[in-house]
């Protein structure tokens, strides 16, 4: 936990330094409220909240240097982390191309399976059945123009 | 009454009702399944409501929010897990009653104390908001910007366990709000050229991503683990007379209670429930009895944190700001199918306002009749393997995310919060903050700039209206009541 208020102080410090130097090539404009005002103020306070996160983090580094403390890392979580993920990702890349019909029952059993479950059954089961009252909901209730077979 | 009476001709019509009964079933079972709270529900439910009337949309969201809070006592009581941290101090009395084989009595008077509460409060509901409503009229630029200032100081009451992460998250929200073409000069901001962010980040597919999508890789650590399950036979679900009496008692207190915490904006259920599980048990002739399966320490925070729904929506519908997180999402909501919360809507849409009145009274009876007929289903309910749960929620929640704007973007925009809403959630930034930094910030901006274009330019416009000194007063006050709530409960866990 004290290595993560280290680090996430100093990801959001220099996320705001960023946006701060950002809006100092905004135009000044003076209609009433120049776009730079609200920027400025939230980078600021954001600059300023983060030190402030980065120091509570130090703090409490330099106060617990006698004891090492043990991060505990499930590798497996980590692995079905990145995996559900990258699933949700090729989703997002394929479907343009194979279709929603295509695309969506592969979501549902890659995700079961990352989700450990085994019984094949079921995950045909549920991919198909779910993809197709998604579909009949979507496409031919609420007429949303889903993706479609490139090809088609 | 006649305003009422069309209200309840729109609710009862065959093909509005049913988008209600499906809002407060699905409520209650997304309340009830630990993982799933009334925000994802909410937000599960969005893709679907653009296609519907405003005010059907608004009856169904009413169900959703209600059914939830309810919802979130039968795991509670079932397995000893709060469905939705409302629920937290039901678990005190509910799951040792469960445990003694009274499952199914401590749900009927969980449903009873629910109905009971939530009936109390769509009524104050009803009476109150049209009054604040017609004050609020009064409200120009300079008022507006002060409640949208009182707003974002919510924040620090849902900032979890660390303010400064809190309002680091609450301005990381801002700061993303500021992302994409500014409304008053036409200047797109932080948009690097990319066309698709010279609108800033879609409303929807955010929120979608940092409250389910995130929720889901949060219950990837839960595979393989054994889920608590409820084996016993459910018998007995209403309380005997003599039991209902001296319920009563405890029930109607608690629900003005819990309405009465749900208009503070800031509170929320989980106070609510808790304040009037002390005050039940203070009051209580048997309080030693508390915490070993007492029915009453199940009614009173039930009656409560269902109080606080009508309570929590006098603010949202009045003056547009969310009293908590549920109200936080369903102020965006509200804004995603077009419906703008504030004096005007009461002025300009009455007839919404009527239906959601009688939406939100309809679906406390909607609780009674469907808590108290299944109570036998429930433990089938949580027995639902996450394996099956949770990518069916993974897909709809890229449905959804491309529903809006039929843009495959706008699926890699909530993937992508998801991803950042999961390492948030992991290390302790709670993601309400940012949903209200999201949803208050550009209209603190918007009416920042009207306020400032009608002065031409002078800032102390922002401080002449005793109105708005009221609420930057009461926007000090909120903080710092935050601040003494979040040091007490740490001397708390220090003393612990």
């Amino acid at each position: 936990m004290i290595a993560n208020e280290i680090l996430f102080g100093a990801i959001f410090m220099l996320i705001s330094v960023f946006c701060f130097c950002m809006t100092l090539r905004f135009p000044d404009l003076r209609i009433a409220l120049s776009p730079t005002v609200f920027p400025r103020f939230v980078t600021v306070s954001l600059f300023i909240l983060s030190s402030f996160l980065l120091a509570q983090g130090i703090k409490k580094q330099v106060r617990s240097r006698g004891g090492s403390q043990k991060i505990r890392i499930d590798r497996a979580y980590i692995i079905r982390f990145i995996m559900l993920g990258v699933t949700g990702f090729i989703y997002t890349r394929i479907i343009r191309f194979t279709g929603y019909i295509i695309a969506t029952p592969l979501l549902i059993a890659g995700s079961m399976l990352i989700f450990n479950e085994r019984k094949w059954y079921r995950i045909i089961l549920v991919s198909v059945v779910t993809t197709a009252i998604l579909y009949s909901v979507f496409r031919m209730f609420f007429r949303v123009p889903l993706p479609r077979f490139s090809l088609w | 009454m006649s305003a009422l009476a069309d209200g309840l001709v729109y609710v009862l019509n065959p093909s509005h009702f049913p988008f209600l009964l499906i809002g407060v079933m699905g409520g209650i079972v997304v309340g009830a399944l630990p993982g799933l709270t009334g925000s994802v529900g909410i937000i599960l439910l969005l893709p679907f409501l653009f296609y519907l009337e405003p005010a059907t949309s608004l009856i169904m969201l009413s169900g959703m929010f209600c059914g939830a809070i309810y919802g979130g006592s039968i795991s509670a009581i079932l397995i000893s897990t709060p469905g939705t941290p409302s629920a937290a101090a039901t678990v005190l009395d509910g799951y040792p009653l469960a445990q003694r084989g009274e499952a199914g009595k401590a749900i009927g008077v969980a449903t009873i104390a629910s109905t009971t509460g939530g009936v109390i409060s769509t009524l104050c509901m009803i009476f109150i908001s049209p009054q604040l409503a017609k004050f609020a009229l009064k409200f120009g630029p300079e008022e507006y910007f002060a409640l949208m200032v009182f707003g974002l100081t919510v924040i620090a009451s849902v900032s979890g366990a660390s303010l400064v992460k809190g309002l680091i998250s609450g301005f990381f929200g801002l700061l993303i709000a500021s992302i994409g073409i500014d409304e008053l000069t036409g200047y797109a901001r932080f948009s690097f050229n990319i066309p698709n962010l010279m609108t800033g980040f879609p409303m929807l597919p955010v929120l979608i991503g940092l409250f389910a999508i995130s929720q889901i890789f949060i219950e990837l650590g839960n595979v393989g683990k054994d889920l608590k399950r409820y084996n016993q036979k459910i018998r007995g679900v209403f309380p005997t007379w003599k039991e209902f009496k001296r319920l009563i008692t405890v029930i109607i207190p608690s629900s003005f209670l819990g309405t009465f915490i749900g208009i503070i904006p800031g509170t929320g259920g989980t106070i609510a429930s808790f304040m009037a599980y002390n005050e039940a048990k203070r009051l209580s002739k048997d309080s030693e009895s508390f915490g070993k399966g007492n029915l009453a320490g199940v009614a009173a925070p039930e009656a409560a944190n269902n109080g606080t729904t009508g309570g929590a929506m006098v603010p949202l519908l009045t003056l547009g700001i969310p009293g908590d997180v549920i109200t936080a999402v369903m102020l965006g909501a509200l804004l995603l199918i077009g419906v703008r919360p504030g004096p005007l809507l009461f002025k300009q849409n009455p007839q919404i306002i009527n239906a959601l009145f009688v939406g939100f009274m309809l679906a406390q009876f909607l609780i009674l009749a469907l808590g108290l007929a299944s109570v036998r289903i429930f433990p089938r309910v949580l027995k639902v393997p996450i394996s099956l749960l949770f990518p069916v929620i993974f897909t709809l929640c890229f449905l959804g995310s491309f529903t809006l704007n039929n843009s495959i973007y706008d699926m890699l925009v909530a993937l992508l919060f998801g991803v950042i809403g999961y390492f948030m959630r992991k290390h302790g930034f709670a993601v309400a903050p940012m949903i209200l930094g999201v949803i208050l910030g550009p209209l603190a901006e918007r009416e920042l700039g009207k306020a400032l274009i009608i002065s031409h330019g002078n800032w102390v416009t922002l401080v002449r209206s005793p109105i708005a000194l009221f609420f930057y007063g009461i926007s000090i006050l909120s903080v710092t009541y935050s601040l003494m709530r979040m040091r007490s409960s740490r001397k708390k866990a220090k003393a612990r």
